[in-house]
């Protein structure tokens, strides 16, 4: 809590009520009777947005047990941390007084704004630092020839897709067939090109020599 | 103008059945037919009429003063806010923006048909000031705010949108 002792304190809570009805939204609250029971006497007529206040919240207060809950942590404005510049002229009320409007006075909103903009930088900067770097990856097409028409292709297909491998993911296949009954599977994979390349997958899939012929790169694209 | 008015009144009253106004004059005076009596003619008439309907006296005004302060201000909006003149609307402002001041409804501690009204009439005005001159007239920006986010009683005005502008530091008067 800012200090309502002080003149200064005083001062900036005057500067804040200026286009305040209330210390929060528009309407009465547990904060109007929290800063008004830290308030000792009636502020002077020449702070006069916050002996207005003062004033309303004197006439409600009697019922501030009805009066609903504050929304936030209310801090009232200090004179030393939020004003940026503390030489500058409060809100003076009488037409005499030669005073400046202080519009660089504490806004309660603009520094819940900045704590919620400063959670959300903190929170895409730890997403951006899990996200991974770019992967370079692609798209490979294999043809995976089995030695006759008699070859279980059901068979082949399994055997293909228990290659794992880090990096190597199985896509879509079909059974293109190559003439005299054969027919061949083409089956699509994507991998990671740092860690699969297309001899490897070669090496891999024609140790299932009972089915596999031979493999060949039917399509290879970078993705 | 004032049937759209007093509709939004209604609303904000809870009176269930709308009533059917019709219309007197070049000037579009609203007239309400009582079912028993005689007609009702006049915005501050009709809208007193629709306050003491919905028994919510308190929005008359608080004790005699606090009444003849919210009648005071009702016949300030028809007499002199309404159909002023632009080179008009400056004084008018400076005085609003002295007299409130030190009050955060125009009568009492507690809203009333005077803030109603003064809403309705003003709402054109401020719309047309400029930010540096809603700062300026700081007082009367304050109430209007306040009164425009009471719940129950905007609907057909516009919202007009304030903020404290950190660039100007203009005297004011």
């Amino acid at each position: 809590m800012g200090d309502m002792s002080t003149q200064a304190g005083l001062k900036s809570l005057n500067n804040f009520l200026a286009d305040k009805s209330y210390i929060e939204g528009f309407s009465a609250s547990q904060a109007d009777v929290a800063v008004f029971e830290a308030i000792p006497v009636s502020p002077p007529s020449n702070l006069c947005h916050l002996l207005r206040w003062y004033n309303h919240a004197k006439s409600f207060y009697p019922q501030r047990s009805n009066l609903p809950v504050s929304k936030s942590q209310y801090v009232i404005p200090n004179h030393t941390q939020n004003i940026p510049n503390p030489t500058q002229n409060n809100l003076g009320c009488s037409n005499d007084e030669d005073d400046d409007l202080d519009l660089f006075g504490s806004d309660d909103e603009d520094e819940e704004a900045e704590k919620i903009k400063q959670q959300r930088l903190a929170e895409y900067a730890a997403r951006k630092a899990k996200k991974p770097a770019l992967i370079a990856k692609s798209s490979i097409l294999l043809d995976v020839k089995p030695w006759d028409d008699e070859t279980d292709m059901v068979k082949m297909e399994e055997c293909v897709r228990s290659v794992e491998m880090e990096g190597l993911l199985w896509g879509q296949s079909k059974l293109v067939p190559v003439g005299y009954g054969i027919k061949k599977l083409q089956i699509g994979c994507v991998v990671e090109d740092d860690k699969v390349g297309t001899d490897m997958l070669e090496e891999a899939i024609t140790a299932f020599e009972d089915y596999v012929q031979s493999v060949d790169v039917a399509a290879f694209n970078k993705i | 103008m004032a049937l759209r008015e007093l509709s939004s009144l209604e609303k904000y009253l809870g009176l269930k059945k709308p009533n059917k106004y019709t219309t007197q004059g070049d000037r579009k005076v609203p007239v309400l037919q009582n079912n028993n009596g005689p007609p009702l003619v006049g915005l501050v008439t009709v809208a007193c009429h629709l306050v003491k309907e919905s028994k919510r006296p308190e929005l008359l005004g608080d004790g005699a003063e606090g009444r003849a302060v919210v009648q005071q201000w009702l016949e300030y909006r028809v007499t002199k806010l309404d159909g002023s003149s632009k080179e008009e609307t400056r004084a008018i402002l400076k005085e609003l923006n002295s007299y409130l001041e030190d009050k955060v409804y125009f009568a009492g501690h507690q809203i009333t048909l005077a803030d109603i009204f003064m809403y309705h009439g003003t709402h054109s005005l401020m719309v047309d000031l400029s930010v540096q001159e809603r700062e300026q007239f700081v007082n009367v920006t304050r109430w209007f705010d306040h009164v425009q986010h009471v719940r129950g009683l905007r609907h057909h005005l516009t919202p007009v949108a304030v903020l404290r502008n950190r660039i100007y530091t203009s005297r004011h008067h």
